[in-house]
């Protein structure tokens, strides 16, 4: 095999690591996260961490975050309140918590999370609630 | 303000350069010589914006010609500067590579391509996160 191919098999191999390290590590993390409890509220909000130089946030997660309409989202400085991102393991940006009205975390976001996502996690906040008085 | 526009001719610049080399490295070793001039216009454009190949090529010659529209976005410029300059830094470290390994140095030069592409594509920023993260230990002033 000329080097050409090893080096492609080299790269694939390191990029295939890589996600599969980054998979494993957003699983740890969100599961250390989701034991973050809050302030409770009425609805449903989400903690949105950020910072001056996240470009992903500004391009992508404002914009999305500005489709969910009559949201609570708690813009976080991940910088600024480290203590608080810490908490919830935020090691990339942006990352958003979506968190139930009973302050318990429900979902925890690594990086840019879609309007449809939120607004789903959203729903299942809402029912997560209310399931155990039906219930 | 930062025009994401020119960002992303910067981005396709590097992995357009990178897949040449390493393509043209087939039928013709000499083509693996880029790789080290792509370390040389990474770098020498971090530190002085006025020689950034690929961004001049955009504000020179893509932008007034209407070929690729400007997107100026809220955004600090550092990030991004640090992103390429850690670019030309693994590329820099790819040439070095490429005579006594060329495997590892063109391993290493195509991952920069793939970041480069992931960026390209969909806006994830490695070199930002690293930044945000050595800002988030104090390491840097962020």
């Amino acid at each position: 095999m000329n080097p050409q191919l090893w080096a492609l098999a080299v790269a694939g191999i390191v990029v295939l690591a890589a996600a599969l390290l980054e998979f494993a590590r957003s699983a740890r993390a969100r599961r250390a996260a989701l034991i973050c409890e809050g302030a409770p509220t009425t609805e449903p909000y989400i903690l949105y961490f950020t910072g001056d130089a996240c470009t992903v946030c500004k391009t992508h997660q404002e914009p999305a975050l500005a489709k969910l309409e009559g949201v609570r989202i708690d813009k976080v400085d991940a910088i600024a309140q480290r203590d608080l991102a810490e908490s919830f393991h935020v090691y990339t940006l942006p990352t958003t918590v979506v968190m139930c009205s009973n302050g318990r975390a429900l979902h925890v976001n690594y990086g840019y999370a879609s309007a449809r996502k939120l607004e789903g996690q959203l729903t299942e906040a809402r029912n997560a609630v209310r399931a155990p008085a039906t219930a | 303000m930062v025009d994401h526009s020119a960002l992303k001719v910067n981005q396709t610049g590097i992995v357009v350069t990178v897949l040449v080399a390493f393509v043209g490295s087939f039928f013709f070793r000499p083509a693996e010589l880029l790789i080290p001039v792509l370390a040389i216009v990474l770098l020498l454009g971090t530190f002085v914006p006025q020689a950034a190949l690929f961004k001049q090529l955009y504000f020179q010659v893509l932008k007034p010609r209407g070929i690729v529209k400007p997107r100026p976005v809220e955004d600090r410029p550092e990030p991004h500067n640090f992103a390429q300059g850690l670019g030309g830094v693994f590329l820099a470290v790819a040439s070095i590579l490429l005579v006594p390994f060329e495997i590892a140095g063109l391993a290493l030069a195509l991952l920069v391509a793939v970041l480069a592409f992931v960026n390209l594509a969909f806006g994830y920023c490695l070199g930002c996160q690293i930044y945000y993260q050595l800002g988030k230990r104090g390491l840097i002033q962020v």
